[in-house]
């Protein structure tokens, strides 16, 4: 970690005071992630994709910004999130205690403001976490192209451990993909599908067997889900942070639209001549007696 | 005059997940859409969902229709194409006769009626032991069909009354010089003797859902079962048939199930 990271090949290095658009790509991808939208207590979920605030906080960890510390530009980067791999949820049952015997603190507080030990004693909680397992997602940060060169060196030579929405969920490598010179939605459906080796031969496989061939399909592109922060989206998420302060956390929400993404799969042969993805046009289509 | 509409749902708007999940939602915006809509006549509807990123809602309505509404909120208000399709079935009607055949799709919802209940709802035997004290005779429950093959034998017995039939599945015979061996055990004893008793028929059954939702999101829930059939049928009567067609097969017509829909056999010009 002390180690400066070499330069990457691909990286831009995009004047400061020029106003192109920048957009940097971080690959979020682990055995484990969980990104927590609204739990609290002994049941902690995962949302289905990152949140704002998982993806920010990795990247004030990463730049060495302490939990104080004001958010500053970081809170006014945009995001855009693409679904690459979705995972599979994993429920861990999981208890906790005081390793020395004592009873665990009850929620009041005496009146020196100290947390008064449970009565009648309880030494054990049980409580259920949420995982996403084998997810790979593809998150596109806009901002100053400044702000985000900086945050793309972080990114590779971190101040704090890195963590996918909680701290033991390590990343994998490569985290950051680097920086392009387009908008977000650009840099989202050019940048090649992510997913490990295995589960692109899965889907090769799967989508051969589903045209009745009898060998793999290698498709050209596939179809990803993607959540693009939009003022003018429809839908809206509450989980922008305003500040990770542990006395004061506070989050607001944000307007965002969904989208389908045909991205390239990025396999070695492309089988073009055969269709890939699934037809516009239904198997049963009762206007064709319609005269049409 | 009757009307035929294909309305292009995006699955990522805001409102089309409630069209998506609710069928009471779907029922409210296609009445909505029918300004000359008397109380009397049968509007029927289906969701689509051939491919999950676009599903298509079929309308039959007695009354030309308008959709803006729906493409406002869940459809691609500024995008290419059709964004609502209406056409007038006529056509189809005139082409009606015995004997033709057609490729179709039917969402129904399979139920039995029965006044003997084997295991009662508490509501169900309240109202047993209200109709035991007047003496009246009780109006059967209706229940409805939980496996693929009760909801299949539910078709099958009722496409007669419908004005068609299911052609059954026709198998050639084996190639000269290809030699079937004989099944190497006796059949099961418990096997009925005999042609078989359901021999395969050309429809099959390609969705089953249950249905739960509140009206108006509170109170009792509405509770149904659909099942997607799709196959070939032959008129057999076209009165009956055009029946069918214009008012519906089952019950739940209001919540998306009774549509039946005809479409060219594959590999026939229309």
């Amino acid at each position: 970690m002390t180690t400066p990271a070499p330069e990457p090949a691909g990286n831009t290095h995009p004047s400061h005071g020029s106003d192109e658009p920048t957009v940097l790509l971080l690959r979020l991808a682990g055995p484990l992630q969980s990104w927590g939208v609204r739990s609290s207590f002994n049941r902690r979920d995962t949302g289905a994709e990152p949140t704002k605030s998982g993806v920010i906080g990795l990247l004030a960890a990463a730049a060495g910004h302490p939990r104080e510390q004001p958010l500053g530009e970081l809170a006014d980067l945009t995001l855009g999130i693409r679904v690459d791999q979705p995972g599979t949820l994993l429920r861990d049952y999981h208890t906790v205690s005081d390793y020395r015997g004592r009873p665990l603190p009850q929620a009041g507080v005496s009146a020196k403001g100290i947390q008064k030990p449970t009565s009648p004693a309880k030494h054990t909680h049980v409580t259920t976490r949420f995982y996403l397992q084998d997810a790979v997602f593809v998150a596109a940060l806009d901002g100053p192209p400044g702000l985000l060169t900086t945050l793309d060196r972080a990114v590779r030579n971190p101040a704090f451990p890195l963590a996918l929405g909680r701290r033991s969920c390590p990343p994998t490598q490569p985290l950051s993909l680097g920086l392009r010179t387009t908008d977000m939605e650009t840099a989202l459906r050019s940048e090649p599908w992510q997913a490990s080796a295995h589960t692109r031969e899965q889907y090769a496989r799967r989508l051969g067997r589903e045209r009745g061939l009898h060998q793999p399909l290698h498709a050209g592109t596939i179809d990803c889900a993607a959540t693009i922060e939009d003022p003018r989206g429809d839908d809206r998420l509450q989980d922008a942070p305003v500040s990770f302060d542990p006395h004061q956390r506070a989050f607001t929400s944000r307007q965002v639209r969904h989208a389908w993404l045909a991205i390239p799969t990025g396999f070695d042969h492309i089988d073009d001549d055969q269709p890939h993805g699934q037809a516009d046009d239904p198997d049963h289509d009762p206007f064709a007696l319609l005269g049409w | 005059m009757t009307y035929l509409s294909r309305i292009r749902i995006n699955p990522l708007r805001k409102d089309s997940r409630k069209l998506l999940s609710n069928p009471r939602a779907v029922h409210g915006a296609v009445m909505g859409g029918l300004p000359n809509h008397k109380p009397d006549d049968r509007v029927l509807w289906r969701m689509d969902p051939d491919n999950p990123h676009r599903p298509h809602l079929f309308v039959l309505s007695p009354t030309r229709p308008d959709w803006t509404h729906i493409i406002q909120d869940c459809g691609w208000p500024d995008a290419d194409g059709d964004h609502a399709a209406v056409r007038d079935y006529t056509p189809l009607l005139s082409q009606l006769a015995v004997g033709r055949e057609f490729a179709f799709r039917l969402t129904a919802s399979p139920v039995q009626n029965t006044a003997t209940p084997t295991k009662a709802t508490p509501s169900q035997a309240a109202r047993l032991t209200a109709h035991a004290e007047d003496g009246k005779r009780i109006r059967g429950f209706r229940m409805g069909h939980r496996t693929a093959a009760a909801q299949l034998d539910w078709f099958l017995t009722r496409t007669d009354r419908w004005g068609f039939d299911i052609p059954a599945t026709r198998s050639d015979p084996t190639a000269p010089g290809i030699h079937t061996p004989a099944p190497p055990t006796a059949p099961h004893p418990t096997s009925p003797p005999g042609p078989d008793p359901n021999p395969p028929y050309e429809v099959r059954i390609t969705a089953r859902h249950r249905h739960s939702f509140q009206k108006n999101g509170h109170g009792a829930h509405v509770v149904f079962r659909s099942a997607t059939f799709e196959g070939r049928l032959r008129i057999t009567d076209t009165d009956r048939f055009t029946t069918s067609l214009l008012t519906g097969l089952g019950p739940s017509r209001a919540y998306g199930c009774g549509l039946l829909t005809l479409a060219p056999l594959p590999g026939q010009q229309t």
